[in-house]
């Protein structure tokens, strides 16, 4: 069913953190704990190193791609710090823009949807969040959240363009109006939802289950019904999905999705947002899909949850 | 986590050592993966490993061959998708039919194919990877055969055992193979395999084949003719219904009971007791279970076995009693020990009329999505699969076709056949084309247009808009400034048409010329979108007036660029100079209220450079030369006043 089909050296000297396919699945940008970004054309089954980044005083933890329309733009973030938004010029890249407005690391950067523009988040370990906004000009506006998470804040995630519910109630050709949202987890346990409101960045939710550290969060893709999901996952081994169906976007309720072992690292929702991949602590990364069971559903069961659809686990190479 | 139906497929990553955890990032339609170790400690020190590993689930949607099936059942999805609503279901049947065998065919011929491939070649992992495609394959047709009969036909009583007959003799077509070689050896009453293929065609109700066969060992035998012929006249007597005749189910059972008892007679008789051949024959013909199950081997399979029974036992089976049939002929036939595999199951379940099971089935077993969501649209359409809804915010057809598409769309080809099944799909198929065709890539200007064509005809207004933002930075970037232009044009947005116009300016400054006149003098309506874009077209046609020597009309027009604050005051110094050599034709062009206006322009524009504070850091010689154009101008600007005052202040005779 699933199968390992190409693998990529990366000749990373120390620890990957992070990979991230660009748009189109053409190139893909690592990072490591050797402070280096790199970036390799991977189309056709190659891997051509197109960039090695080097501007980082130490572990890059995460890295992501700008939509296309701005060009070819990646931000990274490092324990050193520093967010670097790095940009391909007449072939070849260099540093476009870089902030250090954080006291501590900055663990997770993130783009905003591109009907914003230029638009990044950053969550630091110094609890802060930072809105970064181009504005032309070589110019970045910085909106900083103090105090966003108490320690720390871990992982945010934007929320998609659209009103929930717009597909469907907005009248043809009229632009919504889109409100800037986006998500948080941190070391206070809490998932946490923002808001813009003139030009403020303002704390919409708070959403409290978990009881450890919030690892990482996702909010998923609109697939244009009238609801919004978040993903959170957490030290405590939870992973829950959030969900709204109220379109003032008050009301949020927490499923489990399911209680691991060891601690969940990382979410991530597919393109379409009907897959959800979470890496734990066992080793695992799990695929789940929404009440389907099995390797794909049981449709003849209406009532059943979630089940795991695929498990990649590692294993060790027998060494002979 | 819920119950499972199977356990979840586990896929092992090479090298990821102990005590590391496993990364993972999305690729479209990919996933990967790699060892990392999730924040211990910010100075934790570990060598990692270096490698990223691709994992990718649709693995079928990259074989070159069945990208044909793919392709061709395309064709017949769209065809599907257009049959008349307002037919009654029950007038619809024969194309559905139809409709039904072309897919069918579609397998068949991509079978051969792969068939043909996984004979010719010599590498034998491709071999094997063709022949396990084409098993599948097998299975797939022959699943899709049987729900033709059952669901999409519907065949009555009486009916359905010849269907049902088609479809193990489709199925089971070595017989033909061997007797062909049982024919062409010298004596083929002898050949090992002769009464193998005898008793194989009298058990897929071929009579008449098997009655040829029979004639080669009774003129071999004169002894026992008697014996021969009375065999022949049974087989030849053995009534099949007619469903086209005026015969009514309960004639031709009567006239079948008739013949049973005859055979039985013969059996009772022991009119074949010297010849173990013919009866065995006779016992088959009698419907005599043991002896069928003596025969395993050629029969193969239980549903043969259920059907040569049914052929010999109970040729008008209804479609209600056949589940009872099937389980007690797979129970009989496959071993105590023997599980039934996935496939027994699927058929066991056609057979109980489950049609959600047989989905739910094949779902598990095969590895793709193409046959669950072909068949189940084929028999949606049917209106087999009412009020089945899942959970997931669409019914079954939906979800398995939007499966189906968003695999197609991780390739590079086969995308474009997913946009037909996403609009197919009335629930989500929008939204699921809107994120997954952002995520083409555009990497030729004929595909963007291509994708761009996609978004416009669907009225995606948003991903056109992005669309044309990609393509006008990328060409922006590859300093194509025309297609930048246009692509922004496009896009309608103002900020980048306005950076675009300034770049045209900046390089008309810089040589003295336009590129892309075409684009620039055919703007028309769509200059309005920005400012500088209005000047740059305006400008433009100030230089073809002048160019045509239509003086009058492009002086005017130079001029209202900086009355009606068109022109940026950055450029006006240029639009003076450009000025210049109409205020020095013979002939007065600006009148004596138009110079008096330009010399408006001169002072405004010189008042507000002089009123910044002198550049010390540019140069003498630049200042020079502006002070000089300066004075030229304004020299130019009284000789053409005098002029025009002289001539307007004259009564021409």
């Amino acid at each position: 069913m699933v199968s390992v089909i190409n693998t990529v050296d990366t000749s990373h000297e120390d620890m990957i953190h992070d990979a991230q396919m660009d748009y189109y699945g053409t190139r893909l940008a690592t990072c490591s704990s050797d402070r280096t970004v790199k970036m390799f054309d991977v189309r056709n089954g190659g891997q051509i190193l197109v960039a090695d980044l080097r501007g980082h005083e130490g572990p890059v933890w995460q890295v992501a791609w700008a939509h296309p329309m701005f060009g070819n733009i990646l931000a990274s973030c490092s324990y050193d710090r520093k967010v670097i938004i790095w940009k391909e010029e007449n072939g070849s890249w260099d540093k476009m823009h870089e902030y250090c407005g954080h006291e501590s690391s900055v663990n997770s950067v993130c783009w905003g949807p591109y009907d914003f523009g230029l638009i990044l988040a950053c969550g630091s370990s110094d609890g802060a969040i930072s809105i970064l906004t181009f504005t032309g000009d070589q110019q970045w506006d910085v909106k900083k959240i103090s105090n966003a998470h108490t320690i720390g804040c871990n992982a945010v995630s934007w929320a998609p363009a659209v009103v929930p519910g717009s597909l469907i109630d907005q009248p043809s050709g009229q632009k919504p109006n889109y409100v800037k949202r986006f998500v948080s987890g941190g070391c206070d346990n809490l998932v946490k939802l923002w808001k813009e409101e003139d030009g403020q960045w303002k704390e919409d939710q708070k959403l409290e289950a978990h009881s450890d550290w919030v690892r990482d969060v996702g909010w998923a893709p609109s697939i244009g019904l009238p609801t919004s999901t978040i993903a959170s996952c957490s030290q405590d081994g939870r992973v829950f999905i959030w969900s709204c169906d109220d379109p003032a976007g008050n009301t949020w309720t927490a499923k489990l999705l399911h209680k691991f072992n060891d601690v969940v690292w990382h979410v991530s929702w597919s393109i379409t947002g009907n897959i959800l991949a979470v890496s734990g602590g066992d080793n695992k990364v799990t695929l789940w899909k929404e009440s389907m069971d099995g390797q794909w559903a049981c449709i003849s069961d209406v009532s059943k949850g979630q089940g795991a659809v695929s498990t990649i686990t590692d294993t060790q190479q027998s060494e002979q | 986590m819920e119950e499972l139906d199977v356990e979840p497929a586990i896929t092992n990553i090479p090298a990821a050592s102990d005590g590391k955890h496993l990364g993972f990032a999305w690729g479209p339609g990919d996933l990967l993966v790699y060892e990392t170790l999730y924040k211990a400690s910010s100075g934790a020190k570990g060598s990692g490993c270096s490698f990223i590993h691709e994992v990718r689930k649709d693995e079928d949607i990259y074989s070159p061959i069945l990208r044909k099936l793919f392709n061709e059942s395309h064709h017949i999805f769209v065809g599907l998708q257009t049959i008349q609503e307002d037919l009654p279901s029950k007038n619809k049947k024969p194309q559905f039919v139809s409709i039904s065998k072309n897919y069918r065919s579609v397998i068949r011929a991509c079978m051969e194919e792969l068939q043909q491939v996984a004979v010719s070649t010599k590498d034998a992992k491709v071999a094997m990877q063709y022949g396990n495609q084409v098993s599948i394959l097998l299975a797939i047709e022959l699943i899709w055969n049987l729900s033709e009969v059952l669901f999409i036909d519907s065949a009555p009583a009486g009916s359905l055992l010849l269907h049902l007959l088609d479809w193990v003799r489709l199925h089971k077509a070595d017989v033909d193979e061997k007797a062909t070689e049982v024919l062409q050896s010298e004596s083929p009453a002898e050949h090992k395999d002769y009464w193998d293929v005898v008793l194989s065609y009298v058990m897929q109700g071929r009579l008449e084949e098997s009655r040829q066969m029979l004639v080669k060992q009774a003129t071999l035998h004169p002894a026992p003719r008697s014996m021969y012929k009375l065999m022949d006249t049974l087989l030849s007597k053995m009534p099949f219904y007619n469903p086209g005749g005026n015969q009514t189910l309960t004639e031709y059972d009567v006239k079948w009971r008739h013949w049973h008892e005859e055979v039985d007679r013969c059996l009772q008789d022991n009119s074949f007791a010297s010849n173990k051949h013919l009866e065995i024959i006779c016992r088959i013909l009698v419907g005599d279970e043991d002896t069928l199950l003596e025969h395993k081997e050629l029969l193969g399979t239980w549903y043969h076995f259920l059907v040569t029974r049914l052929l010999f036992s109970h040729p008008t089976v209804q479609p209600t009693e056949l589940h009872y049939y099937a389980q007690s002929c797979m129970t009989m036939f496959l071993d105590s020990r023997s599980v039934p595999e996935p496939l027994d199951n699927i058929l066991l379940a056609a057979f109980e009329f489950d049609i959600h099971q047989v989905i739910k089935e094949c779902s598990i077993a095969l590895n793709n999505w193409w046959f669950v969501a072909h068949l189940t649209d084929l028999l949606d359409h049917c209106k087999l699969l009412q009020s089945h809804n899942v959970h997931f915010g669409s019914n079954l057809r939906e979800f398995l076709l939007l499966e189906y598409a968003s695999g197609l769309f991780t390739h590079h080809s086969l995308w474009q056949l997913a946009v037909d099944y996403f609009d197919h799909c009335p629930d989500l198929g929008r939204v699921y084309l809107e994120l997954q065709i952002e995520r083409v890539p555009l990497n030729t200007e004929r595909k963007a247009l291509k994708v761009l064509r996609i978004c416009e005809q669907r009225q995606m207004s948003e991903q056109v808009r992005s669309i044309c933002k990609i393509m006008a930075m990328r060409a922006l970037k590859n300093n194509r400034l025309g297609s930048a232009l246009s692509w922004s044009i496009r896009a309608k947005d103002a900020a980048f048409a306005t950076l675009i116009s300034e770049r045209f300016l900046q390089d008309y400054c810089a040589r003295g010329t336009f590129s892309d006149l075409d684009l620039i003098d055919n703007l028309g309506p769509a200059m309005l979108l920005s400012d500088r874009l209005t000047f740059l077209g305006k400008y433009r046609e100030f230089h073809r007036l002048y160019g045509e020597k239509r003086f009058g009309e492009a002086a005017k027009l130079l001029l209202s660029l900086m009355t009606a604050k068109i022109a940026p005051r950055s450029f006006w110094m240029t639009l003076l100079t450009d000025a210049l050599p109409l205020l020095e034709q013979k002939e007065v062009i600006f009148s004596a209220g138009q110079t008096y206006e330009l010399m408006f322009c001169l002072e405004e524009l010189t008042s507000s450079l002089s009123s910044v504070a002198p550049a010390t850091d540019g140069t003498m010689q630049d200042e020079d030369i502006e002070q000089t154009k300066v004075e030229l101008l304004r020299l130019a600007l009284a000789r053409n006043l005098a002029m025009a005052i002289v001539k307007e202040g004259t009564v021409s005779t």
